[in-house]
């Protein structure tokens, strides 16, 4: 006998399925038909059927791809950087770590702030005059980079984000790292195999998984991200720092462009739901 | 030798990931006198002066009130995501329903861009008069707490022995009797994990809040920008980084005190996910 029928388990679903179809399912909808309708904010709620329109105009809009590119090349660099740095503290640190469990919660605390809280502190820490690190630059080299101009901007946001987002990577890879056994190390010890040996044959091989699953969800965040950059520069920097996120909302709220607004926003729904299908069978062929 | 070396490692990660709260930190300490003159990381005379003025001059921007928005915002996201996601949870973990379909969309939805969903739900929510209202704001971050949610509630559910489901159906008990007198009381410990990760989440959104409220219903996150909002004689950096510290107190706190839990849950979410 089954302890949960299926007609149960059903009811027991509803509410969080019939949750989700009303905040998600609603709004996709809505998405697909505002999508191929003439729209403007006075004429909200009485969308005119016009065809493929909106889609042409956001594909043959520049603006549309260097804010793609942006997007791509920052996850892409942040997931990176943030995956290396990560597994350099998880490794070396271990040892330290394990002995003293409460070193984690400054490791973790970044994880704890809102992105964009932390994207207005930056304001202050790179203000040309009131930020110490231009202060101290001037000091010691006599010189200090404009930060969040149109030429170091982007460096300056990967930076920012990876600082806050490596401790997630460190966190899975700690985790990761602790749970292999501590004979299987011994053991190759024995037989001879230098520290550096050990993690490249049997440290990095058995964290594969979680290596392959933190750059993913790093770089989704990174593909995605919004709250830092609209905080730190509010895109602008000549537009330098658009992310696609960033290039939806403004196309909304700041043209008052509602049908490429919402033609883009189903041009990045098809994109991640193809990059994640694509995914989800790799998980499943990986599971057998 | 290579235990100093990890021990500097240690300190320069812990400084360099930190640096920006440190900094706000040192400059909510400053008077505003030495602010300008001393943008450097000591303080010669530190004071409270910025937090009071925060806290006790509030006819322009109202910090109790932005903390008020955020607090019961992401108690309705966090504490309505738990109430959705446990019986859902349940049923994923003891019976043939939604492992197919509900499960695998709703990890998903973890990794979707959630801007996508923005615009038609601004619309949604002007007809509904949700718009500038705290359950409005909670309403949406029910749906970013979700994914979490139900994951961390399988992943807890299905570690609890099915004979004990079995020796409370053999005395009678119903499967909602058992899911909420046997199951409940076994994950409490999940379901604190999932609220106090959940509050953190909430919390610290950024985008709806933008997006969806304009005065009334505020959250801390947006509402700490309006004081770099230049006011005649530019930011006040004294009294924006006491707001900022003010701000990011709560999840901090939260967060520090239950850095455990959150560990194995945002784990638990990677790994499983």
């Amino acid at each position: 006998m089954a302890l949960v029928t299926r007609a149960e388990g059903r009811m027991y679903l509803t509410p969080l399925v019939g949750f989700l179809l009303l905040f998600l399912g609603f709004p996709a909808i809505v998405n697909l038909i505002y999508s191929v309708s003439t729209v403007t904010f006075e004429t909200l709620r009485s969308p005119v059927l016009s065809g493929l329109g909106n889609y042409v105009a956001v594909l043959n809009d520049r603006e549309f791809w260097s804010s793609a590119w942006f997007s791509l090349r920052f996850g892409l660099l942040t997931a990176s950087a943030e995956c290396l740095i990560g597994l350099f503290l998880a490794i070396f640190l271990a040892p330290l770590l394990s002995k003293r469990p409460v070193l984690m919660a400054p490791l973790m605390l970044p994880l704890m702030v809102a992105p964009a809280m932390v994207g207005l502190m930056y304001r202050l820490v790179l203000h040309e005059f009131a930020g110490p690190v231009p202060y101290y630059l001037f000091e010691w080299f006599g010189d200090s980079p404009a930060f969040l101009d149109i030429n170091n901007a982007f460096r300056t946001l990967v930076v920012v984000e990876t600082l806050q987002w490596t401790p997630f990577a460190f966190l899975l890879f700690y985790m990761a790292y602790s749970a292999i056994p501590l004979d299987v190390r011994e053991a190759s010890s024995l037989d001879g195999a230098s520290p550096l040996e050990i993690v490249r044959w049997i440290d990095l091989p058995l964290m594969k998984p979680t290596l392959v699953i933190a750059f993913f969800i790093r770089f989704i965040d990174g593909f995605r991200v919004f709250d830092n950059v609209y905080a730190l520069t509010g895109s602008g920097a000549g537009g330098s720092t658009t992310s696609l996120s960033i290039y939806i909302y403004q196309a909304f709220f700041k043209e008052g462009a509602i049908g490429k607004a919402v033609a883009a926003s189903v041009v990045l729904f098809l994109a991640s739901f193809i990059v994640l299908h694509g995914l989800n069978r790799l998980a499943g062929r990986r599971k057998g | 030798m290579v235990k100093a070396l990890r021990w500097i490692v240690f300190a320069i990660a812990v400084l360099a990931m930190n640096f920006p709260i440190v900094v706000t930190l040192i400059t909510s300490l400053k008077s505003q006198r030495e602010l300008s003159t001393n943008p450097g990381l000591w303080i010669s005379r530190p004071t409270f002066d910025n937090y009071l003025e925060v806290l006790t001059q509030t006819s322009r921007f109202n910090i109790y009130a932005y903390l008020l928005n955020s607090t019961v915002a992401a108690l309705i996201g966090t504490g309505l995501a738990i109430v959705l996601a446990f019986p859902a949870a349940y049923a994923i973990a003891r019976s043939e329903a939604g492992k197919r379909l509900v499960l695998p969309i709703v990890i998903n939805l973890r990794a979707v861009p959630l801007i996508i969903f923005a615009i038609p739900l601004y619309m949604m929510y002007q007809w509904l008069g949700l718009l500038d209202t705290r359950i409005g704001l909670g309403l949406i971050l029910t749906i970013v707490n979700a994914p979490l949610a139900l994951v961390i509630l399988v992943n807890a559910i299905s570690d609890v022995p099915v004979e004990l489901d079995e020796a409370a159906k053999v005395d009678g008990a119903s499967s909602l009797q058992v899911m909420m007198m046997i199951v409940r009381p076994v994950i409490r410990p999940a379901l604190v994990t999932t609220f106090i990760f959940g509050f953190i989440t909430a919390w610290n959104e950024f985008l709806f809040g933008l997006m969806l409220t304009t005065s009334r219903a505020v959250p801390m996150t947006v509402g700490a920008s309006f004081f770099f909002a230049a006011s005649g004689g530019g930011v006040k950096w004294g009294t924006a980084s006491a707001v900022m510290m003010l701000g990011a107190l709560p999840p901090a706190l939260l967060g520090l005190v239950m850095y455990r839990q959150i560990s194995g849950s945002m784990t638990a979410g990677a790994v499983k996910g």
